[in-house]
């Protein structure tokens, strides 16, 4: 695991620096695709001993707990509530019907037409969508709406239109009608599956999306996704393109809800409009929430307990009682047990010690097993950039919060920035960053005019910043924390695992990597926070107080941090700790109300009665602004 | 296309509006003053529906039977807002699933009380005739109470001491809190507001719509998006938006065929929500 | 009048302030100084109940205070945010109106009376607070806190980002009311002198607890331990 060589110059407690190594540990490590395929292998099994009706009736379930996942990947790990997954199960099932009314006889088999079909119809609509949503940064609000209204205008439409394409009829309001079943076999002769053959052909599909998916969420990929979840503005300002994720995200679960709805159409051999009713559309957050948001496998266990509940009521999913069960269940869980069940299960094992942070599979270190020595780092000799606005001014209603100020930091330079409250500080380095907009004026980074990029973009070209508050994935350990900030830079996870632990040195932290960052005392996170910033290697670094709620002695350690960075980048340090900004030995420039109001070294400001007078309010000195 | 046809055109795609914004303004106020979009609110306009048929058909006359619906249906909205939407507060997705959950809830209640199919209470027969063309003088009655209605909104909100408190506390609520003002009080009249606008609106609609388990349905999908494609300035964005899109939609149904003035409309909340991801009214700088 | 006792609380697992305890008499003007950071935006929070975990009571003329905010705004509890906080989207006579109805007060009379005191906010009555610059919000603020009616007022960090022509109205307002009505002010300030101008008494705080307290002769006899301690 962890080489004990060296462990760094702070690391007291080997014992918590070290990543689990016993039989059981390894045993976990693997169980993330053990489990799926015993679990499928048994409920595959499990067919030869059930009565053939059932297993008819079961094979929708799994098909439904596939509809769930579809959800619980872009609700339970993106974050992102869509009530359009069951839209996207009927596009892909009413395309795969399609396709496969017109090909299937040629070959028999209708898995190779169907799933690739439905993969596709389902993840290209969900891209569409996706893109519309996404890029133009709607609210949560919105996003579900906008959701919803795909699956009201499908609804509309496949209950108005009626189509002809080659063989297979699309009838509006009577739906789709001799979808062939679902056929495994080659060949002209293929006979269609029978409920046994259905039930384990579809239990083997969901299993292997299952593991796809899981598989998927153990690469950088998910890890990046469970970062948007947690703080989409922090993974903005690491240089990811939070819009180009979660539209990536979106589409994968929009394969997977094509693909539940190719299998559907297969085994139910007719569609109609319904499965875009709102009365479906309410299913997969039921699934989902009864089993638990976020497992992913806890959607079929949902699927299994509503699909169990209706049959045992008599009567199918739809109509009867069971709306009105599910519609009061639905409420009672988001009220009382918004985990599901196994987020209940969670709760009492993380209430016995046994909870799980979100840390990096080590099969993701690209080589590494877990946290590598720190290697010296390469001296850099670029030639550095600097940052320059000019006339930027932003007002809130009537409040001018800069005005018309110009600044030039060149690089490899300390500049502080200070001024009483309420002097438009924090506002001029948001504006820097890309988190506001200016009324006018330019920002210039190195040769690039920035003032109209997006915030992900400044990063990528050099840019970073530490906001006011910690911003850090507090669910995450604090080495995948670190981790997840070299990986925007660098893209390559073995590289990504270098620059991490230097960081993770830097910050004197590796005795805590592997606990959550939420389990930090407080200027250690802000600690973490400038770790995270330093993996980005940025060419110029914003600071917004980054000694808050620091004792003396993290203060100084941070003014030293400051100093040694000062070779290699320019920095931009907003304090009101004027001990630490003499520590810093910078040049500084004085904010009073939006505006430059002075520049010069400490000495010289000291001496200046004027900026003493905006501290201390000293009339006389001022003259009306 | 002579200009009778026209007018006849404007004036009924002008009470589709009308009949639009009659079922929004309840959750258009909901959402205006609490952030929470109740998704059961067709619901609620049913239940005001079917409490006016019971009441009519227990011998009240139509005014008195639309007011006891209204009471009715704002009281059940007290209930709901004490056990279901004070619990989620700050909630806002989980505020959505939950009231999702009670509008499936309501329907079927419904269907199993009263089946699913139910004779209305018929339309005064009156009727104004406009060159060849009749239009039936109910739907121009009803863009009489879509008016007022807005109207009395309106003042309810900038002028009673109620509306200034809750408007106070949409804005702020900690600063509200800071200064006296008792928000989870507030929140529960609002709710109350909310569902008896709701409630009447099922009432009043009652000549023209006939009580049905689904009718909430049928409705409230525009609403919803009305309200959204709105934004922070909610009743005169959601009068702006539910009668150019309503307009929109009902003119293009009467040219060509219903499905496509859905379209329309679901379309047109698109492209507002891609132009004004937080509704139209993101940047106004008006009062309400 | 006011007294805190016990005062411990801040944000999530951050603990700001620690067993602060601090009295206000009857209709005296007290100063909360020190450096930012150091807890007194927290302190002012936590003594109208908006701390959320907080533990510690507040007393107004020996009784106990409630819990909630809006309680301890009836009770006469008056309150100016750090920032102001208006209610952007409400008209200058709406945000006073709001207050004042909220504490039970003739919305009529109040705005009369918070008018004459204040002709800057009668000229803009039906102004949208939103659109109203940062000093004239501040004039808004302290206004809408007096329409509560309150025998105590705690104002935060006033003269922040404030023009000096307008810190010097709030300074010659806040006299004349407490001259006039006899209010009791606890004001958290970093502008010494402003403070200075309208307080006897002081409490100095540093890491979120009270390290001294002074009265203004102390403060005028050795300017260069008040430097330091504001840390300029």
């Amino acid at each position: 695991m962890v080489a004990e060589r060296d462990l760094g110059p702070v690391a007291t407690e080997a014992v918590a620096a070290r990543a689990p190594d016993g039989a059981f540990d390894r045993a976990q490590r693997h169980a993330w695709w053990l489990l799926p395929c015993l679990t499928g292998a048994l409920v595959a099994g499990s067919a030869g001993f059930v009565d053939p009706y059932l297993l008819y009736v079961a094979t929708s379930w799994v098909i439904f707990g596939l509809l769930g996942l579809s959800l619980d990947i872009v609700w339970g790990k993106g974050g992102i509530l869509s009530f359009g997954q069951t839209a996207l199960y009927g596009i892909g099932g009413y395309l795969a019907g399609i396709v496969a009314i017109n090909f299937a006889p040629l070959t028999g088999n209708t898995l190779i037409w169907t799933l690739p079909v439905g993969a596709l119809a389902g993840a290209g609509a969900a891209a569409l969508i996706g893109f519309f949503i996404f890029f133009s940064r709607m609210g949560p609000l919105q996003t579900t709406i906008v959701t919803y209204t795909f699956t009201l205008i499908l609804w509309t439409g496949t209950v108005s239109f009626t189509a002809r394409i080659g063989e297979a009829v699309v009838g509006g309001d009577n739906g789709m009608s001799n979808i062939p079943m679902l056929t495994a076999g080659f060949g002209a002769g293929a006979a269609p599956l029978g409920p046994a053959g259905m039930f384990i052909t579809v239990v083997l599909v969901a299993t292997a999306v299952y593991l796809a998916v899981a598989w998927l969420m153990r690469r950088p990929f998910g890890l990046i996704v469970i970062a948007v979840r947690q703080d989409d503005v922090k993974t903005e300002l690491l240089g990811y393109d939070v819009r180009r994720q979660r539209l990536l995200l979106f589409a994968l679960g929009g394969a997977v809800a094509g693909i539940a709805g190719a299998l559907f159409g297969g085994w139910a051999t007719y569609l109609n409009p319904n499965v875009f009713s709102v009365q479906q559309a309410l299913l997969p957050p039921i699934y989902v929430l009864v089993g638990g948001r976020g497992s992913l496998f806890g959607a079929f266990i949902g699927a299994l307990a509503v699909g169990g509940l209706s049959f045992w009521l008599g009567g199918g999913v739809i109509g009867g009682q069971t709306t009105l069960v599910l519609g009061l269940a639905l409420i009672a869980l988001v009220i009382l047990l918004p985990g599901g069940l196994v987020g209940a299960a969670r709760a009492l094992l993380a209430r016995c010690g046994l909870a799980s942070v979100a840390a990096i599979p080590p099969a993701t270190l690209g080589g590494y097993a877990g946290i590598p020595a720190a290697s010296a780092q390469t001296a850099l000799d670029r030639p550095g950039k600097s940052l320059t606005v000019q006339g930027i001014s932003k007002a809130f209603g009537g409040v001018q919060a800069v005005d018309d100020v110009t600044l030039e930091i060149g690089s490899g330079s300390v500049r502080c920035l200070i001024g009483p409250n309420g002097a438009g500080k924090s506002t001029l380095l948001r504006l820097c960053m890309g988190l506001e907009r200016p009324d006018s004026g330019s920002v210039r980074l190195g040769a690039d005019e920035i003032a109209r990029w997006p915030a992900f973009a400044r990063v990528q070209a050099g840019l970073g910043i530490k906001m006011q508050r910690t911003q850090v994935f507090y669910e995450c350990a604090v080495w995948t924390n670190l981790w997840i900030a070299a990986y925007a830079r660098l893209g390559d996870a073995r590289a990504a695992a270098q620059t991490a632990a230097r960081a993770l040195d830097q910050i004197g932290l590796r005795g805590r990597a592997h606990e959550p960052a939420s389990a930090l005392a407080h200027g250690e996170q802000q600690w973490l926070d400038i770790g995270m910033v330093l993996c980005l290697d940025p060419e110029v670094i914003l600071l917004d107080e980054p000694t808050a709620g620091m004792t003396a002695s993290e203060t100084r350690r941070t003014a030293a941090l400051v100093r040694a960075l000062a070779g290699h980048a320019a920095i931009v340090v907003v304090d009101h700790d004027m001990e630490f900004v003499r520590m810093l030995d910078a040049r500084i420039t004085v904010l009073h109300q939006g505006a430059v109001f002075a520049e010069g070294t400490i000495a010289e400001l000291r001496r200046d009665e004027r900026v003493l007078d905006i501290y201390l309010g000293r009339r006389g000195g001022v003259a009306d602004l | 296309m002579d200009l009778d046809y026209l007018a006849v055109v404007a004036l009924s795609s002008l009470s589709s509006a009308a009949v639009l914004l009659i079922a929004t303004l309840g959750l258009a106020v909901v959402f205006g003053l609490m952030g929470v979009i109740n998704l059961a609110h067709g619901e609620f306009i049913m239940f005001g529906a079917f409490a006016a048929l019971t009441a009519s058909r227990s011998g009240l006359p139509f005014p008195l039977a639309v007011a006891a619906a209204t009471l009715a249906t704002a009281a059940f909205g007290v209930v709901v807002e004490r056990v279901v939407i004070r619990r989620l507060y700050g909630r806002l997705l989980d505020t959505l699933l939950a009231t999702w959950g009670l509008s499936l809830a309501l329907y079927q209640t419904a269907v199993l009380i009263f089946g699913s199919v139910t004779p209305g209470i018929g339309m005064p027969i009156s009727t104004i005739a406009i060159g060849r063309y009749t239009l039936s003088s109910y739907f121009l009655f009803l863009i009489g109470i879509a008016v007022a209605l807005l109207l009395g909104t309106y003042l309810l909100l900038t002028r009673t001491h109620y509306g200034i408190m809750a408007r106070a506390a949409v804005q702020d609520a900690e600063t509200a809190a800071a200064m006296g003002i008792e928000t989870g009080r507030l929140n529960t009249m609002t709710f109350a507001l909310g569902s008896g606008l709701a409630g009447f609106a099922g009432a009043i609609l009652l000549p023209a719509f006939p009580a049905t388990p689904g009718m909430g349905f049928a409705f409230v999908t525009k609403a919803f998006l009305a309200v959204v494609a709105a934004g922070p300035v909610t009743i005169t964005g959601t009068a702006l938006t539910g009668g150019t899109l309503g307009t929109a939609a009902s003119m293009t149904a009467s040219f060509s065929a219903t499905v496509f003035g859905d379209i329309v409309f679901f379309v047109g909340t698109l492209l507002i929500l891609w132009w004004w991801p937080n509704g139209i009214s993101d940047r106004w700088r008006r009062k309400l | 009048m006011l007294r805190i006792s016990d005062a411990t609380g801040g944000y999530g697992k951050t603990v700001i302030i620690r067993d602060v305890a601090l009295e206000v008499g009857d209709g005296e003007l007290v100063a909360l100084l020190g450096r930012n950071g150091v807890g007194k935006t927290t302190l002012m929070r936590f003594a109208m109940g908006l701390l959320a975990g907080g533990r510690g009571t507040v007393e107004l003329d020996g009784r106990r205070l409630p819990m909630a905010p809006a309680a301890r705004a009836q009770a006469g509890l008056g309150y100016v945010p750090q920032g102001r906080r208006v209610f952007p989207r409400l008209t200058v006579a709406e945000n006073i109106t709001a207050a004042a109805v909220a504490c039970k007060r003739p919305a009529a009379a109040m705005l009369a009376e918070v008018f004459e005191e204040f002709p800057i906010l009668a000229a803009r009555a039906s102004q949208l607070a939103g659109s109203l610059s940062g000093g004239q919000q501040q004039i808004l603020a302290i206004g809408r806190a007096l329409a509560t009616g309150p025998r105590m007022l705690l104002l935060d960090e006033p003269t922040e980002g404030v023009q000096p022509s307008i810190i010097d109205d709030i300074a010659a307002i806040l006299q004349r009311l407490h001259r006039e009505r006899g209010l009791s002010v606890l004001l958290a300030e970093q502008n010494l002198d402003f403070a200075m101008s309208l307080t006897s008494r002081c409490y100095v705080m540093d890491k979120g607890t009270i390290v001294r307290r002074a009265l203004r002769e102390d403060f005028l006899r050795d300017k260069a331990l008040l430097h330091e301690l504001l840390g300029v």
